[in-house]
C-alpha cells in the first residue's frame, strides 16, 4: 500500500525530472557575421539578463571598426592612406600599436614575420579566381625593399624607406580584431565567451563550469582534428597551408609567404599557437610557420606565454615545452 | 488506501494536484524539446532563409553577385552552385554536424547549421 509521503515523493521526483528538463536561466547566444573577409562566430553565455545581444553586436560592429582602420582593402582605411604616403605619416594610437607589435615579432624572427608584403600577396593573387605563378623577375620586383627595416616607427610616426612600399597587415589585425571583441564584451559584463575570425580566436573565462575545449585541425584530413587543448583567457591561432592556396602542375601554393624568397614557405603544414592575445598569437603563427619546425620552435621559446603545435612538412608533430599544459586528456 | 486518501485535507489535495500539474508540464516540455538539426541563412543579425534538414530542397540564395544554389539532401547541406570568382564555397563541400558553417564571402551568404551538438565531437571549436 501507498502512504501518504510515498506519493508525494513520487510526485517530488517526477517534480525534479521536470526541473531538470526546464530551460536554464543561464542563456547562451551564438551568432556569426563576415568580417574581415572572413567568417567570424561570436559565443556568448551568461545570465539571460545580461543583454547578451547587445553585448555581441556590439563586438561585431567593434570588429568592423578595426576593419575600416586596418583593411588594405578599403580605400579609404588608415593602412591605405599609409601605403599612398611618401614622407612621415602620423598613425592613431591603435594603428601605432598594431605596428609595434608587428615589427617586434618581424625583428625577433628575422624578418619570417613581414609587414610589408602588399605588393608579394598582390602578384600572387592567391584570393583571386586567377592566381597565378609569378616569374623570378616579377617576384624581384615585388620584394624590392621589403623587411623589417623598412619601416621606421617612432612612437605614432611612421615612414617607410620606399614609397611604393604597401603595407599588409593581414598577418595581425585579424587577431587585433578579435582582441577588440573580447574587450568590447568584457566592457558589458561577459564572462564567458568566443571570438573566433576564421580560427584565430579567443576563449574569455569558461563554458558551463569548465575551459574552453578546442580542436586542433588536421591539416590533410578535412573532417578529423589533430587533438584537443583545454583553455580559458587564452588566444588560439593556426596557420596553415590547407585554407587559402591553389594548385598547378602538382604543386600547392598556398598564400604564408617567405619574405627571403618570395615563395610560399615549405617547412609546415600548420602552426597552432596559444598566447595571451590573438595578436600575438596570428602573427607568431605565421613566424613560426615560415620558420620551419626547428627554428620555429627556437622563435616560440623566447615568448614564455606562448606554446605551440608545428606540424612539418612530413606531417612530423612537434610542440613546446608547456603545450602539453593545454592538452585535454584522450 | 482509501484510509489514505480519506486522511488527506483539502491543503494535500491541492499541493498534490500543484506538484503532479507542474511535473507533468515539464514532462510534455521535455517530449516536445527539438531534436533535429536545422539550417540557417543570414548575414550578421539578418535571416534570410531557414529550413529542417531533413526537408530535402534546392533554394536560390540572392547576394550582391547573384544567386547562390544551395541544396539540403541527406540530412546536409551543400552549394551547388555560386557566383564567387574561386567556387571555395562550392569547394567546402557538405555539412550537417551542429556550429558547422558554409560560407560564400564574395556573395556574403552565410549557412550555419543549428540543433543538437553531433556525438563523438570531443571539443566547442575548431582552430583551423
Amino acid at each position: 500500500m501507498l502512504s501518504r509521503a510515498r506519493i508525494l515523493g513520487l510526485i517530488a521526483i517526477l517534480l525534479l525530472l521536470a526541473w531538470w528538463r526546464l530551460p536554464s536561466t543561464q542563456d547562451e547566444l551564438r551568432r556569426s557575421r563576415l568580417v574581415m573577409g572572413t567568417v567570424v562566430e561570436i559565443v556568448a553565455s551568461g545570465d539571460a539578463t545580461q543583454g547578451l545581444d547587445v553585448a555581441v553586436s556590439a563586438a561585431f560592429d567593434e570588429m568592423e571598426r578595426v576593419e575600416r582602420l586596418l583593411s588594405r582593402y578599403i580605400a579609404d582605411s588608415e593602412l591605405s592612406r599609409l601605403s599612398q604616403q611618401a614622407g612621415p605619416f602620423t598613425l592613431s594610437d591603435e594603428a601605432a600599436a598594431v605596428i609595434a607589435l608587428g615589427l617586434d615579432v618581424a625583428k625577433r624572427s628575422d624578418g619570417a614575420f613581414d609587414l610589408t608584403l602588399g605588393r608579394l600577396n598582390d602578384l600572387w593573387a592567391i584570393d583571386s579566381a586567377s592566381p597565378k605563378l609569378p616569374t623570378p623577375a616579377q617576384l624581384a620586383e615585388a620584394m624590392r625593399g621589403i623587411g623589417p627595416e623598412a619601416l621606421l616607427l617612432n612612437g605614432q610616426t611612421l615612414k617607410k624607406r620606399s614609397a611604393a612600399l604597401e603595407l599588409d597587415l593581414g598577418g595581425i589585425a585579424k587577431g587585433y580584431a578579435v582582441d577588440r571583441a573580447i574587450a568590447v564584451l568584457k566592457q558589458h559584463g561577459v564572462a564567458s565567451a568566443a571570438v573566433n575570425a576564421g580560427g584565430d580566436m579567443y576563449l574569455l573565462g569558461e563554458l558551463h563550469g569548465r575551459s574552453w575545449r578546442i580542436g586542433i585541425q588536421h591539416p590533410r584530413q578535412t573532417n578529423a582534428s589533430l587533438e584537443t587543448v583545454q583553455v580559458s583567457n587564452r588566444a588560439v591561432v593556426t596557420s596553415g597551408d590547407y585554407e587559402r592556396f591553389f594548385e598547378q602542375e602538382g604543386q600547392r601554393y598556398h598564400h604564408l609567404f617567405d619574405p627571403k624568397s618570395g615563395l610560399p614557405a615549405r617547412g609546415c603544414r600548420s602552426v597552432t599557437v596559444i598566447a595571451d592575445s590573438v595578436a600575438l598569437a596570428d602573427a607568431l603563427a605565421t613566424a613560426v610557420f615560415v620558420l620551419g619546425p626547428r627554428a620555429g620552435a627556437e622563435l616560440l621559446h623566447n615568448y614564455p606565454d606562448a606554446e605551440g603545435l608545428i606540424v612539418a612538412a612530413d606531417g612530423t608533430l612537434s610542440s613546446s615545452a608547456g603545450w602539453v599544459n593545454y592538452q585535454a586528456a584522450p | 488506501m482509501k484510509k489514505l486518501w480519506r486522511d488527506m485535507s483539502r491543503g494535500d489535495c491541492s499541493v498534490i494536484l500543484v506538484l503532479f500539474l507542474i511535473a507533468l508540464i515539464g514532462l510534455f516540455w521535455q517530449a516536445n524539446a527539438p531534436t533535429g538539426a536545422r539550417l540557417i541563412v543570414g548575414d550578421g543579425d539578418q535571416v534570410s532563409f531557414t529550413a529542417e534538414l531533413h526537408q530535402e530542397q534546392t533554394v536560390d540564395l540572392e547576394g550582391p553577385l547573384g544567386v547562390t544554389r544551395l541544396n539540403i539532401s541527406d540530412g546536409a547541406a551543400r552549394i551547388l552552385a555560386s557566383p564567387c570568382p574561386r567556387k571555395i564555397c562550392i569547394s567546402m563541400g557538405s555539412v550537417q554536424r551542429s556550429g558547422e558553417l558554409l560560407a560564400c564571402v564574395p556573395n556574403r551568404i552565410l549557412v550555419r547549421i543549428e540543433g543538437v551538438a553531433e556525438e563523438g565531437v570531443d571539443y566547442d571549436l575548431l582552430s583551423r
